[in-house]
């Protein structure tokens, strides 16, 4: 592991030491909220998408306020809460902090946000403590990224389209723009791609470390600006100048095939290593936060499902983790 | 003068008070179609309150459905309303942070029109998230505009002009943002009570509804329910949007449909899946627009009392609003009579 990586580690370890990252606990100690046997074993089968999950609410620390969006982002969020991060407290950009959801987040006002909650406020006063510094660890999505972590989400141009009549209007800023301005630091997940893996961004949605990593200083930031961005092939961190390093690639995915999805000249850790595979127990929880597929999509269930098996089911897998 | 000829000097002007007063002491209760005829017009600009989450969906297809046109949507976050109002062409231009559907499907009737101009071309104008709360705050505070760091080194004041970005004139140093206020014409929120006068509770996340009701120049309220206005007075504290905020109060049980209203009920996946499903080719879009924009009471009708009774007990499994605040609309004043005896 490079010098980057480590500091990039060392930033997911508190202070305290009740608080250590989920790989030194041991899942064995963990007390899993759902009947599963040998836990702390790697599980026979998973998806790609429940490995990013996994992967994702591994850089949420005990004890942290993370800040979580729609979709992946909260699946990991709840994830963490119901495993290695009890003590993590999670933040909502419509209002809610601290809450325990039983289940998977539909949208940002889902209110399975509000169970357990410790404070259900306005969307002003969460970015006003975002900005002041209030919030350790942000996830957001991106749908195009450049070197140093700026990335896009609002229109895809390319050369010959326009920001008035772009090729593809994605959804926008959402909270992105924020949450890497001012949050501790931020988590990018996004689709591994070589357009979107790009030299050129076609729009700058949220500030990553802009040309350098001086130059977020010299801008005000209070936040610390992208810590590391997931994808469905490999992890990265970023080194001391700003620039994204490849720290990980996934079971069965070669550095070779991280760098073709890649416009620039990639740098590499000296020692690249595999990401974790997803232990029984942590599968267990995220299919038990998401039985109907809704974030997960290991199958087209949540196209299929009618409305009454659907609310069935719902129920029943919520009160599994109300009851714990 | 004496004390006393000064009150009587005083005295004939007091029953009259001020047009806020006014506003704020008037019975607000009107019917869906009469408030929306009355306040949102061609060529509006309007706000809406909750984000995927106790949105007003069923005043928003009252907007469809009485063919409003050249509106523009000052906001923040989006989902279905604003999708379905795209597609039907009420809509110009959108200044706000994000839209989309739902996790399960995209915006594809905005992307459509921004695309390819169809039905018309819509005009974007982004803000971050923060960017919607400040030009809201800036709207209620009526000043110009509220500073932020938030977009500095991004493209959006590139791209959305009416976003300046200064050098701090108090000497930091810093690059600021300066968010412009937002004042629109009308805002359209949905809250779980209210009482005629407007004086609106809202229970679970707030989002940016108590601003968008101060800065916008009149305001619709739809609820799930009309109360006494005892009621309200038992919990002040989760009254988010006075009366004096307040120009039409509708009772639209159901008005977040198909998203949560905390307390009340849960978001109906299948059915906003359905509407994703549907409105990914724009000649399905027309036939879901011809199913279900329609009068709210045949709206839920189509929706089911079944399934309308699932989606509370869903709900009812994760929150409840505090039975002190009873749902069968007995003042809360009376139960509290022993604890509050001499009130």
């Amino acid at each position: 592991m490079t010098d980057e990586g480590l500091q990039s580690d060392d930033a997911l370890q508190p202070d305290e030491p009740s608080t250590a990252p989920a790989e030194e606990q041991g899942t064995g100690a963990l007390d899993f909220p759902v009947d599963v046997e040998r836990p702390d074993e790697t599980a026979e089968d998973y998806s790609l998408t429940e490995l990013l999950a996994v992967t994702a609410a591994k850089e949420i620390a005990d004890g942290e306020l993370a800040f979580i969006g729609v979709g992946m982002s909260l699946i990991s969020g709840v994830l963490a809460k119901h495993t290695h991060a009890p003590d993590c407290q999670l933040v909502t950009e419509s209002g809610y902090i601290g809450a325990c959801p039983p289940g998977v987040v539909q949208s940002i006002s889902d209110t399975v946000l509000g169970v357990d909650a410790l404070v259900a406020t306005n969307q002003l006063q969460i970015f006003t403590d975002n900005q002041r510094g209030l919030f350790d660890v942000g996830i957001i999505g991106a749908g195009q990224i450049d070197r140093h972590g700026n990335t896009n989400s609002t229109v895809v141009t390319g050369d010959d389209a326009s920001y008035e009549h772009p090729k593809v209007r994605l959804p926008g800023a959402g909270g992105s723009t924020d949450i890497m301005t001012s949050c501790g630091r931020s988590i990018v997940m996004m689709r591994q791609q070589r357009r979107a893996f790009t030299t050129d961004l076609d729009y700058r949605t949220a500030p990553g470390h802009l040309d350098g990593n001086e130059d977020r200083e010299d801008a005000g930031f209070r936040g610390g600006g992208p810590a590391a961005v997931i994808t469905d092939m490999a992890v990265f961190r970023f080194d001391d100048e700003g620039e994204m390093v490849l720290s990980a690639t996934h079971p069965g995915v070669d550095v070779d095939e991280v760098r073709e999805t890649v416009q620039w000249d990639l740098q590499v850790a000296k020692e690249v290593t595999t990401t974790p595979e997803p232990t029984r127990g942590e599968l267990a929880v995220l299919r038990t936060i998401d039985p109907t597929d809704t974030v997960l999509r290991g199958s087209d269930y949540i196209y299929e499902v009618e409305f009454d098996e659907w609310s069935e089911r719902v129920m029943e897998h919520w009160k599994t983790l109300q009851d714990q | 003068m004496s004390r006393v000829d000064a009150d009587e000097r005083a005295a004939p002007s007091t029953p009259t008070g001020t047009a806020t007063g006014e506003r704020s002491r008037r019975d607000k209760t009107t019917d869906l179609e009469t408030a929306i005829s009355e306040y949102v017009t061609d060529g509006s600009s309007v706000a809406f309150g909750g984000m995927g989450g106790r949105d007003p969906e069923a005043a928003a297809r009252e907007i469809v459905r009485q063919d409003v046109t050249g509106l523009t949507v000052l906001d923040d976050a989006r989902t279905t309303l604003f999708d379905i109002m795209v597609g039907a062409g009420c809509v110009e231009k959108y200044v706000g942070s994000w839209v989309g559907t739902s996790l399960i499907s995209q915006g594809f009737n905005v992307r459509r029109a921004v695309e390819e101009s169809i039905p018309h071309h819509l005009q974007m104008r982004d803000v971050s998230n923060f960017g919607a709360s400040l030009m809201f705050l800036a709207g209620a505070m009526d000043v110009p505009f509220v500073p932020t760091h938030s977009m500095v080194e991004t493209d959006i004041p590139a791209h959305n002009p009416a976003i300046e970005v200064v050098e701090d004139p108090l000497g930091s140093g810093d690059e600021l943002a300066l968010i412009p206020a937002a004042q629109p014409d009308v805002a359209v929120i949905h809250v779980q009570r209210a009482d005629a006068m407007g004086n609106a509770q809202i229970w679970g996340n707030v989002v940016n509804d108590h601003l968008k009701a101060r800065a916008a120049d009149t305001v619709v309220l739809t609820c799930e329910e009309v109360v006494p206005t005892d009621t309200i007075r038992a919990h002040p504290e989760v009254t988010r949007i006075p009366g004096y905020a307040v120009d039409a109060v509708v009772e639209v049980p159901f008005g977040s449909h198909p998203w949560h209203c905390y307390g009340y009920y849960y978001a109906d996946l299948p059915f906003y899946r359905e509407y994703g499903q549907r409105s990914r080719e724009r000649d399905e879009f027309l036939d879901w627009a011809d199913e279900w924009i329609r009068p709210h009471d045949e709206y839920l009708e189509g929706i089911g009392a079944d399934r309308l009774a699932t989606l509370e007990e869903m709900e009812a499994q994760i929150n409840e609003i505090p039975p002190v605040l009873g749902r069968d609309g007995t003042s809360p004043r009376t139960a509290n009579a022993d604890r509050e005896g001499g009130r």
